[in-house]
């Protein structure tokens, strides 16, 4: 009668031994690779060790059919960045204090609570919708309209991954189609162009002129909208390019791997 | 002897079992050494060339370059020379640590904050981390490797990872005129 248990006690500590041993051996049938990375030897091949897979980073690509159009607006963007933008992004870090400069963008990411709330729903995810509800309200009631962002600092409410329309193409398993590099947005794809548009109508910035009566007041929250984000979006479009043998190419990368990186969250 | 073989199966099971969590936590011990050893350092240099200078042995002994070059160069590495691999090495070396330093703002003092390491394979393990650095918070997660010990052999930036974003430039390089023109453009990047 205790036969079957300890049967199985045995069974179980001879998988445990098996896994361990097979751990072990997978390990050992690496051979270490010599301090100097072992250049010196005449077969270059030498140098790979087995199961080193040089091709694991080719994964994340993305088709760029109209590469010579890109690469002139590329470079367009970078002049405009260079002498317009950037200057203006730089004046704004100057003048307005780093708290302030937070503030201002949590404020912007308060209100874009729409277009994550019906990203959200559009792809399922029912929990990060009422997350984002819960967020928003907790945001805009204790953190004053979204100045503060109390709600990180719950656990439950913590940590929602951001959701846009381009998300949600991806999740419904629309690819990219093709690169595009946008007139000063930078880059982007077909489907994430036509996301940006899906953004852009649920963002209540874009409803301020409704609110107020003519269209034009729309642009001064649009342009403080803009600048505020501008210091982080060259924080991010310097660590894609700088020491870069080639920006254009640099950048693309980026943005496939940023994009297949939102995707899977 | 039958009555004995589950006491050294047990006993054997005992001594094997945690060894791969112990190397998961050394691999997460070196990385902490590393970064600690770094941000030591980032304290006190001034200026990012100076940085670059007194981080380079802290980054050598940590760093897998070898691997870095030949991940990011991809299959076109078996077609380099001995010396072309090496020159490879040298000059991406010096690229990558230089792209690191200037990473840092004098004066800010970044906080790290670990979180459960993964293990996508034998020898291999990804620590994810946060980075709270100049106000906003990143996502940086390092990829290493067992090979002469744990070595740092990755880093991704909100998923975008180093050597991948290398990789696309080099493939260009290589189509265009083999291990000549990649080691041209590593050249022609560092002397920018």
């Amino acid at each position: 009668m205790i036969m079957i248990p300890r049967l199985r006690l045995l069974a179980l500590l001879a998988a445990l031994f098996a896994a361990a041993l097979a751990g072990c051996s997978a390990q050992q049938k690496k051979p270490p690779v010599s301090p100097a990375g072992g250049q010196t030897k005449a077969d270059p091949k030498a140098i790979l060790t087995p199961g080193d897979d040089l091709d694991e980073y080719t994964a994340v690509t993305i088709a760029d059919p109209l590469e010579p159009l890109n690469r002139a607006t590329f470079w367009v963007n970078h002049q405009l960045y260079r002498f317009l933008l950037r200057p203006v992004s730089k004046g704004y870090e100057t003048v307005v204090p780093q708290p302030l400069r937070r503030g201002i963008l949590n404020v912007f990411q308060n209100v874009e609570f729409p277009v994550r709330f019906v990203n959200d729903s559009l792809q399922g995810r029912f929990d990060r919708a009422g997350k984002e509800t819960g967020r928003f309200v907790v945001n805009s009631v204790v953190g004053v309209g979204g100045f503060g962002r109390p709600a990180d600092h719950i656990p439950a409410l913590a940590d929602v991954p951001p959701a846009s329309t381009g998300q949600t193409f991806a999740k419904w398993g629309i690819g990219h189609g093709a690169y595009i590099v946008l007139p000063l947005l930078g880059p982007s794809s077909l489907r994430d162009t036509v996301g940006l548009a899906g953004d852009y109508v649920m963002n209540p910035v874009t409803w301020v002129g409704i609110f107020y009566g003519h269209w034009a007041w729309t642009i001064p929250v649009s342009v403080t909208d803009t600048v505020s984000i501008m210091p982080d979006k060259f924080g991010q479009y310097d660590a894609a390019s700088q020491n870069s043998l080639d920006r254009y190419l640099a950048l693309r990368s980026s943005y496939a791997q940023a994009r297949a990186e939102a995707a899977k969250k | 002897m039958t009555s004995r073989l589950p006491i050294l199966l047990a006993a054997a099971a005992a001594l094997l079992v945690p060894r791969a969590e112990a190397s998961t936590a050394d691999a997460e011990a070196r990385l902490q050494s590393a970064v600690g050893k770094v941000l030591a350092v980032a304290e006190k240099s001034s200026t990012p060339e100076k940085l670059a200078g007194d981080l380079r042995p802290i980054l050598l002994d940590y760093i897998s370059f070898d691997a870095m070059t030949r991940r990011a160069i991809g299959p076109g590495w078996r077609q380099f020379t001995p010396e072309q691999q090496k020159r490879a090495v040298q000059l991406f070396t010096t690229l990558i640590i230089r792209t690191y330093s200037d990473k840092f703002t004098p004066g800010e003092h970044p906080v790290v904050k670990y979180k459960a390491p993964v293990t996508p394979a034998p020898g291999r393990v990804e620590v994810p981390t946060s980075l709270l650095y100049n106000g906003s918070s990143y996502e940086v997660t390092y990829r290493l490797e067992l090979e002469n010990g744990w070595q740092i052999t990755d880093v991704l930036l909100e998923g975008v990872s180093l050597i991948a974003n290398y990789r696309s430039q080099f493939d260009a390089q290589f189509k265009k005129d083999g291990a000549k023109a990649v080691l041209a453009a590593l050249a022609q990047a560092e002397n920018k």
